[in-house]
């Protein structure tokens, strides 16, 4: 099965003067465990669609399952995770309950067990940023605070992640970091994982495919897949002149549209 | 050394030189003791006078921190009300800005008319006169979260409740606070001026009864006390403040 399925979805807003569409005629499969990069202009709908997915946002046409279900059910159950680009950690909470948040809240609330607590551990650690569970937020640094919002998505062991620019408001050395640690998780868990960017370099490092969208009308320009320029568990060298290549290949595209 | 003066020495010396001035170029300057009495005058008062002080003090006190609790609760029970129910805001938020408009020397006697010269209507003006800060600030601080905070407790499928103790509260509390600062000096003023109205007790009666018969010692011993209280009070609020909200 695939993990998200959408037949000519139009998404945007409903409101009181008629809607307004910010991404249109989006025909899309993502297989179970993909890594997809979504790469484009500002005011795309990048955002919106990762905000569909999610059931933030109905659709306001077209079709979309997610695991073959109703967004709203894969929410319910917990499947999906989503990093925000700012880290929307709770300043009041630690770490620790900052990433425990999800068995605190909701119709299902377990309150925190001991399982619990190994857990927050165990993705502390493969973060790399383990020992910082009594801290709050204030007192980690920008690329920090991401890491525990990754672990706070992956919490509930969601089958799709999606991520909003998680890493734009790094510095590129952390980006990078991030960026391996990501791809790292990514093998380790299985989690398909849409990740919106508007860097093509992070696009093309990360993603197995990289859609292009174009704004104004929001729409898909390209979907490139990129496993012929990659090893299968999806690795590369940033200098490889094939990569090179297509980072210029994906910049012209991006020109076009913007 | 420059850090010591800014921090120790200049904060010191400038209350000091003042105090040092009153205390001797005043009765240089030919004021007579019933119209400006000098810091020593006034420390003695307060110590000759001790119990009469301690007395009056007590009742503003009383009254001070019950309407400070009352009028606060008040406060922020009305504004979850207005967030959680538009229309009962929309209907009754330009009826409390109207009562906010009425001087509170113009309430106070209204107040003391309706329920008589105890501590009731001190309490109650006190209350009043810190309800409408309070008020707005915590419309404002339970409606402060984020779209994307709010959209992380909709992905977490959190319930109403969830979302009022878990997000909309505790992103009150910072606002809550700076105005609850706010109201520890408010309060003692509300008390204060329902003793002026009708009492026989408290800083504020004090204050009237010495100003009529030019016991000037008092009535700044007075003074000195009701503005104490509002430090006191202040420093209160401050460091439970600082316990609150540790993670700032």
């Amino acid at each position: 099965m695939n993990a998200i399925e959408t037949k000519a979805l139009n998404i945007g807003y409903r409101g009181p003067k008629g809607d307004h569409t910010v991404l249109s005629g989006v025909d899309l499969s993502i297989a179970d465990g993909e890594f997809l990069t979504i790469l484009g202009p500002s005011g795309c709908g990048k955002s919106t669609l990762l905000r569909v997915v999610a059931d933030l946002l109905e659709p306001l046409a077209g079709d979309i399952s997610v695991l073959g279900e109703d967004p709203s059910v894969i929410r319910s159950r917990r499947q999906v995770g989503f990093v925000f680009q700012e880290s929307t950690l709770l300043p009041w909470r630690t770490v620790e309950a900052n990433i425990e948040l999800p068995v605190q809240v909701g119709r299902g609330r377990t309150g925190v067990r001991d399982s619990d607590r190994k857990r927050v551990k165990d993705l502390l650690e493969m973060l790399g940023i383990a020992g910082l569970e009594k801290r709050y937020p204030k007192q980690l640094s920008g690329g920090q605070r991401q890491r525990v919002a990754i672990a706070r998505a992956l919490f509930s062991e969601p089958r799709i992640l999606l991520m909003d620019e998680p890493f734009g408001a790094l510095d590129e050395i952390t980006r990078d970091r991030l960026n391996e640690e990501l791809l790292e998780v990514w093998r380790r868990t299985g989690t398909t994982i849409l990740f919106v960017t508007h860097s093509i370099m992070e696009a093309v490092y990360l993603g197995q495919r990289v859609m292009v969208l174009g704004a104004n009308p929001g729409r898909v320009m390209a979907l490139r897949d990129l496993k012929g320029q990659k090893t299968p568990d999806n690795r590369c060298a940033r200098e490889d002149p094939e990569i090179v290549n297509l980072m210029s290949e994906l910049r012209k595209t991006l020109e076009q549209v913007s | 050394m420059n850090g010591l003066l800014r921090s120790v020495i200049a904060p010191v010396f400038g209350p000091l030189s003042i105090i040092l001035a009153w205390q001797y170029l005043v009765p240089i300057a030919g004021i007579p003791p019933y119209i400006l009495p000098t810091p020593t005058g006034i420390a003695g008062a307060l110590a000759n006078q001790w119990p009469l002080f301690a007395d009056n003090v007590w009742t503003t006190v009383v009254e001070a921190i019950a309407g400070f609790l009352i009028g606060n609760l008040a406060a922020v029970l009305m504004a979850v009300v207005f967030v959680y129910s538009a229309p009962i805001r929309a209907a009754y938020f330009p009826v409390v800005l109207f009562f906010n408009t009425i001087p509170v020397l113009a309430l106070a006697p209204i107040i003391i008319l309706i329920f008589g010269l105890g501590l009731t209507p001190k309490i109650i003006v006190a209350a009043v006169i810190c309800f409408f800060p309070t008020l707005v600030n915590m419309i404002r601080g339970l409606d402060s979260a984020s779209s994307n905070e709010r959209e992380l407790l909709h992905i977490l499928s959190a319930t109403p409740w969830d979302n009022f103790w878990r997000l909309r509260l505790p992103r009150s509390l910072p606002m809550l606070f700076s105005s609850l600062r706010i109201a520890t000096a408010t309060a003692v003023i509300g008390a204060i001026v329902g003793e002026w109205i009708g009492s026989d007790k408290g800083l504020g009666a004090l204050i009237i009864q010495a100003t009529y018969n030019y016991q000037s010692d008092r009535l700044y011993g007075a003074i000195v006390l009701s503005s104490g209280l509002s430090i006191a009070l202040f420093l209160i609020v401050v460091a439970v403040e600082k316990l609150v909200l540790r993670h700032e």
